[in-house]
């Protein structure tokens, strides 16, 4: 039986086959989601199987180049050519969240060319004022109704409140397994935890649970973890290849935390589950979501530097995307801020779908060794 | 091909003079607030409020064309600010950072107050959050929801708007110490209003034949209707603009005469502000352009009601291209495309303006399909100078002009 680890890292390796078998066996709809700021609670209430959406690393960008620029994110290219050449064929549709330019444009295009499949709109307010909340609120009652219509079924309020407690329970455990990096020789590595979060992004929520209560028995009898003399943190938006986790984590090195929207971005909120609007717990778990565009530059400083001091971070790496405007506007004012008040050494690499990995390893080296120094 | 002389319209001059007093004004007027110009309910607020309103976009526009963007782009990235972030924002960042002995039109002083909304580019609010670092000001935004069905938006969008902008009027009463009353915002409104209708009857004007106004005498016009609007020298002046154009009109006088004028065409996206002449090479050929989406579907699309100033300014937020969908944006342009009998489609594929381009190959491609005529996609920026390259443009526009014929 491979261990619990090893059943993660291989439902995000075969992603594609793993979430084919779930819609054979289940005969569940699937719904594609960009960014964590999507409430998946009240689509798993609807019975229906929430996915994030990234691009697998196996396909140059062909047909996606006559819809969007080349200038564009090169992940949500990948993405929209993935979807255009058919490699998703178990999705039944998507929500686009409010987000950067390239996501929104997503959701009139992907309705001109699926026009079968359920595609909405979501507004998440970037603020979280007793009026953003409530905008919200309402947004997500919409959006609600938008998948009773697709579903043909009532979502009620039991069904939420349970998917509350489900997302709650597992966002906790991945926490739990997170806040095992704060150990002085973690446990696991930034890659292994990669791959626990990219796996909840995949499995069922309650058998990706499962396998998290599993992990931490198995991570509690591994004696000893590597010996680690450097301890990273990793910044930026979607930072899915798992190629630049391995090779920034070769040789004495640990990525003990991150501020990527594909980590824990993704579950370091939760929702309250006694609140007597199930709507409204989960408007007001979202819109905290640290995301580039939403969270201000203030915000986006105290969670990171909250984090660098928790997890004994000695140094921060910026992977950002080509041409993620958010990212970028955001990088040179919270870099200085991380140098100036939490005094940690940062280094800014550029990355891209299928980057060529040999002048990043160059360059993180060069941070290493001037941190070993 | 030699270009040859045209004689502008005297709006021109009018227009240059009010840049001139704005430029003097936000070096000496206090208080100032850095304001977004795109579809931001808080410029008439800001009037209101007797807080001389600066547009760091705007002022971007002008670097470029004084070819002073090149440098102050230069000095952003210096200071981590990467070539792939909107030229505008690098602009104003570089400007800050290093403005030179002689900044274009003298340049722009510090804000008090940075005011913003977010029915723009998404990236904006970054680049006002680290305005907000930078200068260690208050930061005031709308927050709006973006409408990506127009023909059906839900009811809430609008009380959450409206909401929004009352809360950020109390937030610069409580802030700047001032009063902004009924009277005073239902003013400012007011005189928005007469601005854009002024600016809606001009763009009608341009449906004439010959086209009475170049697109670059549209887009100086957009300092109006921008930055003017809730003053009542921005009444004025759009007043003086429309009369001329009418003037215009009615003697059958055109950017080119009536027998030169082989093309209309309709210019896509923000024109290159470094290269405004290239509108003059066009006409060189019998080519006018007598509407663009950039000066048509952002700003002035809202008609304002002073008896309800609130509701006028969240639909003024709500509204605009800026705020919407790709197929608004193409069903809106197919339908002016017929109505001002435009017979070529000549579109920027703005690196720098992502909420503007990233529709622009689909447009082109439906436009091409359904209505049959000639398209060319020019891949550029509106303000890095050095992203322009000269042979690569003309080679693209030359081709086609000859499918034009």
């Amino acid at each position: 039986m491979p261990s619990a680890l090893e059943q993660m890292s291989s439902s995000v390796r075969d992603a594609p086959a793993v979430l084919q078998e779930i819609k054979n066996r289940t005969g569940c709809k699937m719904i594609g989601l960009f960014h964590p700021v999507v409430p998946e609670e009240l689509i798993r209430a609807a019975g229906v199987h929430p996915v994030r959406l990234f691009p697998y690393f196996n396909e140059l960008i062909t047909e996606g180049d006559s819809y969007l620029q080349t200038y564009l994110c090169s992940y949500l290219r990948a993405n929209w050519d993935q979807i255009l050449k058919g490699k998703y064929p178990y999705l039944d549709g998507a929500i686009i969240p409010r987000s950067c330019e390239a996501v929104t444009f997503l959701y009139q295009t992907w309705k001109r060319h699926n026009p079968y499949q359920f595609i909405d709109y979501l507004n998440v307010p970037w603020k979280v004022s007793d009026n953003a909340i409530s905008f919200f609120v309402k947004e997500l009652g919409r959006v609600k109704h938008d998948l009773e219509r697709f579903t043909g079924k009532e979502i009620s309020e039991d069904s939420l409140r349970n998917a509350i407690k489900v997302g709650n329970r597992n966002r906790e455990l991945l926490r739990k397994v997170y806040n095992l990096r704060k150990a002085e020789s973690p446990p696991l590595s930034g890659l292994e935890a990669l791959n626990v979060v990219m796996s909840s992004f995949v499995l069922d929520k309650e058998e990706h649970s499962g396998l998290m209560e599993e992990l931490l028995t198995e991570l509690a009898r591994r004696t000893q973890g590597p010996q680690v003399d450097i301890r990273l943190l990793v910044s930026g938006g979607c930072v899915i290849d798992a190629r630049l986790w391995e090779m920034i984590e070769a040789g004495g090195v640990s990525i003990v935390a991150d501020d990527v929207n594909n980590g824990s971005r993704s579950f370091w909120h939760s929702v309250e589950e006694t609140t007597k609007d199930p709507l409204e717990a989960l408007a007001r778990g979202y819109a905290k979501v640290p995301c580039a565009f939403n969270a201000s530059i203030g915000d986006r400083f105290q969670y990171v530097s909250e984090m660098i001091r928790e997890y004994k971070a000695n140094g921060v790496i910026f992977a950002i995307n080509k041409n993620c405007e958010s990212e970028k506007l955001v990088y040179p004012e919270l870099d200085k801020k991380i140098k100036d008040e939490v005094k940690v050494p940062t280094l800014n690499i550029e990355t891209d779908y299928l980057v060529d990995m040999a002048p990043l390893r160059n360059r993180v080296e060069a941070f290493i060794e001037t941190l070993r120094a | 091909m030699a270009e040859k002389k045209r004689e502008r319209p005297a709006f021109n001059r009018d227009i240059a003079a009010a840049m001139n007093t704005h430029y003097r004004d936000v070096q000496t007027n206090k208080p100032m607030a850095y304001t977004l110009m795109s579809s931001n309910p808080l410029i008439e607020v800001a009037y209101a409020a007797g807080i001389q309103p600066a547009f760091p976009e705007n002022y971007a526009c002008i670097c470029a064309a004084r070819h002073a963007s090149e440098e102050y782009c230069e000095t952003a990235e210096a200071y981590n600010y990467a070539p792939d972030v909107c030229s505008y924002c690098r602009n104003n960042l570089g400007y800050i950072y290093g403005p030179g002995e002689s900044p274009p039109m003298g340049g722009i002083g510090d804000p008090d107050l940075l005011l913003l909304t977010t029915s723009a580019c998404t990236h904006y609010f970054k680049w006002w959050d680290a305005l907000c670092e930078i200068y260690a000001k208050p930061l005031i935004y709308v927050n709006t929801p973006r409408v990506m069905e127009p023909q059906s938006v839900p009811d809430y969008y609008m009380g959450y708007a409206m909401r929004e902008i009352k809360g950020a009027i109390a937030d610069i009463e409580k802030i700047m110490g001032v009063k902004i009353t009924h009277d005073r915002l239902s003013q400012a409104v007011k005189l928005s209003g007469d601005v854009i209708d002024y600016w809606q009857k001009l763009l009608e004007l341009q449906k004439a034949v010959p086209c009475p106004v170049d697109l670059s005498d549209l887009t100086n016009a957009l300092f109006v209707l921008i930055v003017l609007v809730g003053t009542q020298e921005g009444v004025d002046l759009m007043k003086k603009i429309y009369d001329e154009a009418s003037q215009r009109v009615a003697e059958g006088k055109g950017v080119l005469p009536r027998e030169e004028e082989k093309h209309r065409l309709v210019w896509i996206n923000i024109p290159f502000w470094y290269k405004l002449g290239i509108f003059g090479y066009f006409e060189d050929r019998g080519c006018v352009f007598p509407f663009s989406d950039y000066t048509q579907y952002i700003w002035g699309t809202t008609r304002m009601d002073a008896s309800k100033p609130l509701e006028s300014l969240a639909r003024k937020a709500l509204g605009g291209e800026l705020n919407t969908s790709v197929d608004d944006q193409i069903g809106k342009l197919l339908k002016d495309i017929k109505d001002y009998h435009v017979d070529g489609v000549v579109a920027h594929s703005n690196r720098s303006c992502r909420v503007l381009s990233v529709g622009v190959l689909d447009a082109v491609k439906i436009i091409r399909e359904e209505l049959n005529i000639p398209a060319v996609v020019l891949d550029c920026d509106h303000t890095d100078e050095r992203v322009y390259s000269d042979a690569t443009i003309m080679n693209g526009i030359d081709a086609f002009l000859e499918m034009l014929g």
